[in-house]
């Protein structure tokens, strides 16, 4: 039976690994939040698993409430904007910068979209103050407990990963499903450092 | 006219960098080069509206 005392929230930066947890939580039996408006394409050949009212929370949480039991994909910076009146537990992504950065570029390129136009040096610093001031606040919230996934670790070692995960969802998980879900030939932008 | 001294090899690929470029001189290149990064510097861009340009243009927010 779902547990609908909390919302499941997959977060983390953009390309951190963010999709993959969401393919994983999805085998593994979880409902999944999703209207599939944006279109799987190479960058995420097994689909964004976004969900467009997301992106408008602060002017519209209406769409939090129907999450209960369920997960949902919400990047770093809108995890501000959900109400506080709900429980949500947060599987954060963690994956190196460079490696982040190095898979938004080819991105960005690929759909010729501009992103900010500064070094990789200074976006290396812009995320990493970004991601230090959300760990200060979080901390501060009530309403979020959290997990951290490391993504190098959930590829190389996803059944201990998804044992993480699913005790920290009260073991609502399929743990065998889940972790074959997990594809390692999409993992391509590979750094010395995790 | 100030002077500054540069490695040679760099003066060389900077110069090419430049007609490539389509910068009329070396010095066009490298004065519009340093205006840009000390602009950065004596007024850095707000980090927050970096991120947001940076997510905007992934399509992860509005």
């Amino acid at each position: 039976m779902t547990d609908t005392s909390f919302i499941t929230i997959v977060s983390g930066l953009p390309r951190s690994g963010t999709s993959m947890m969401m393919q994983a939580l999805e085998a593994g039996g979880l409902e999944i939040l999703t209207d599939n408006l944006r279109r799987r394409d190479e960058d995420n050949p097994k689909g964004y698993y976004e969900f467009e009212p997301v992106k408008k929370t602060k002017q519209d949480p209406s769409w939090v409430a129907g999450a209960r039991g369920k997960a949902v994909k919400v990047i770093y910076s809108l995890l501000y904007d959900l109400p506080s009146e709900f429980a949500y537990r947060v599987i954060f992504m963690e994956r190196n910068l460079e490696e982040v950065l190095a898979s938004q570029k080819t991105m960005l390129e690929r759909s010729k979209q501009a992103g900010a136009d500064v070094s990789n040096e200074k976006l290396t610093e812009v995320f990493r103050l970004q991601l230090a001031k959300f760990d200060d606040w979080i901390v501060t919230q009530k309403q979020f407990r959290i997990l951290r996934v490391n993504h190098r670790e959930m590829i190389t070692s996803p059944l201990a990963q998804c044992e993480r995960i699913n005790r920290f969802l009260d073991g609502i998980l399929d743990l065998e499903k889940a972790a074959t879900a997990v594809d390692p030939a999409l993992y391509r932008k590979r750094r010395d450092n995790p | 006219m100030a002077k500054i001294k540069i490695d040679s090899k760099l003066y060389d690929r900077a110069k090419k960098a430049a007609q490539s470029a389509g910068y009329s001189s070396l010095e066009e290149f490298i004065t519009s080069i340093i205006e840009k990064e000390v602009a950065q510097i004596e007024s850095p861009a707000d980090d927050d509206e970096l991120a947001a340009k940076q997510l905007r243009g992934l399509g992860y927010i509005d």
